[in-house]
């Protein structure tokens, strides 16, 4: 996937968008023509991409509390980054909610081989779905 | 006549090259909505998502468009005319005028962990203290005071990407049209913000980003994408008191 970041070398260009990078803006953005014209079609998958992740609060303070905790090791190797933080997010304690819904909603779009290579870069921190379905209901 | 996705509005007079799907143009007066008819069988959110990116990416490479809102579908070209280009059109048309020349430029920023964390430990000290007790107790005594470190690392973490999010805005902002705040992805999102920009000026804007990018280098990760329509300026959603899109 071709985006620019600080490390590999460049902001000098935007880079053209991998899906990936622009899912977030796909799903929220762009004009509604009328609430009811609305997908009757793909409206059950949209739900399914939109259940992007709810984090329960006391569990992301626990990871932070881990995060903070790791800084010696931090320290010494420099190798620990946040984003395997946001792997240990997925994979431990908050597996049940959050790979539930990022995993299935990846496998759904086929994204996986684009998504690679940063770790928790796209996940969202809560769904708008369920407003805007009542909204829209 | 089936049911139709509706991709995007341009001007009845451009002529998008479009290859990612069998897209038709509806035009009505000066505008024209950019359509495909909905396949029957087997759907999958995955390509029709696709779909939609391509579309918008490669009918953005030439012209200006405004982006219709994923997923949404009309009953036939009829509907498209009667229920959204003619009763909207003043207001389509306005829009794509202001739109003309104009590309979206979205930067995010990751932070990256031990400089962050780090940060955090040495500018607060009851965070200091609480961190040294919780290390000295076994992890399971320690529950309720793990909990309580987080939250104070959080709102210390929140006040980081606060200032953050001023310096970056403080710097690109004045080389944008307008600006779209979207919401922190990620608890390591530092910034994440679409800016509108003159295709003409897309180069000084990248070089400002180029250089914020070498000062936050090791402290946070930037990602710069672009140009894609104008997504987050269509009028929707536009966050109250952004420097915005009237």
């Amino acid at each position: 996937m071709a985006v620019a970041s600080a490390q590999g070398g460049y902001l000098e260009r935007p880079r053209p968008s991998g899906l990936a990078d622009v899912i977030d803006i796909i799903l929220d953005k762009g004009l509604v023509i009328d609430a009811y014209v609305r997908v009757s079609l793909i409206g059950i998958e949209i739900l399914t991409i939109d259940a992007r992740i709810v984090i329960a609060s006391v569990d992301t303070y626990l990871r932070f509390a881990e995060a903070v905790n790791r800084l010696d090791i931090a320290q010494n190797d420099g190798s620990q980054g946040l984003p395997e933080l946001m792997e240990g997010m997925t994979e431990g304690g908050a597996k049940s909610k959050t790979k539930g819904a990022i995993g299935g909603a990846k496998e759904k779009l086929g994204l996986g081989d684009e998504d690679e290579g940063d770790g928790g870069g796209r996940r969202r921190s809560k769904s708008r779905a369920r407003n805007r379905e009542d909204e829209d209901g | 006549m089936g049911e139709v996705h509706v991709y995007g509005v341009v001007a009845a007079s451009e002529r998008p090259e479009i290859t990612a799907a069998e897209v038709r143009r509806i035009a009505h007066r000066d505008i024209a909505a950019l359509v495909s008819d909905v396949e029957s069988g087997q759907l999958t959110a995955a390509r029709v998502l696709r779909a939609h990116w391509q579309v918008l990416e490669q009918a953005g490479a030439g012209c200006t468009v405004l982006p219709v809102r994923f997923g949404t579908v009309m009953a036939g070209d009829e509907a498209v005319v009667d229920e959204f280009l003619s009763p909207s059109h003043d207001d389509l048309a306005a829009r794509l005028a202001e739109l003309a020349g104009k590309v979206q430029l979205t930067v995010k920023g990751f932070y990256e962990e031990g400089p962050l964390m780090r940060g955090v430990v040495e500018g607060s000290p009851a965070i200091a203290r609480l961190r040294a007790r919780v290390q000295a107790l076994p992890e399971a005594a320690a529950y309720y005071e793990r909990i309580e470190l987080g939250r104070l690392v959080a709102a210390e973490v929140e006040r980081v990407r606060e200032r953050d999010t001023a310096l970056v805005l403080q710097r690109l902002e004045p080389l944008a049209l307008a600006t779209s705040h979207e919401a922190a992805a990620t608890l390591d999102t530092a910034v994440n913000t679409a800016f509108l920009v003159e295709r003409d000026g897309i180069e000084r804007f990248s070089g400002a980003v180029g250089e914020l990018g070498r000062e936050l280098q090791g402290r946070m990760r930037l990602r710069y994408v672009g140009p894609l329509p104008a997504y987050s300026f269509t009028g929707e959603d536009t966050p109250a008191g952004s420097a915005a899109w009237a």
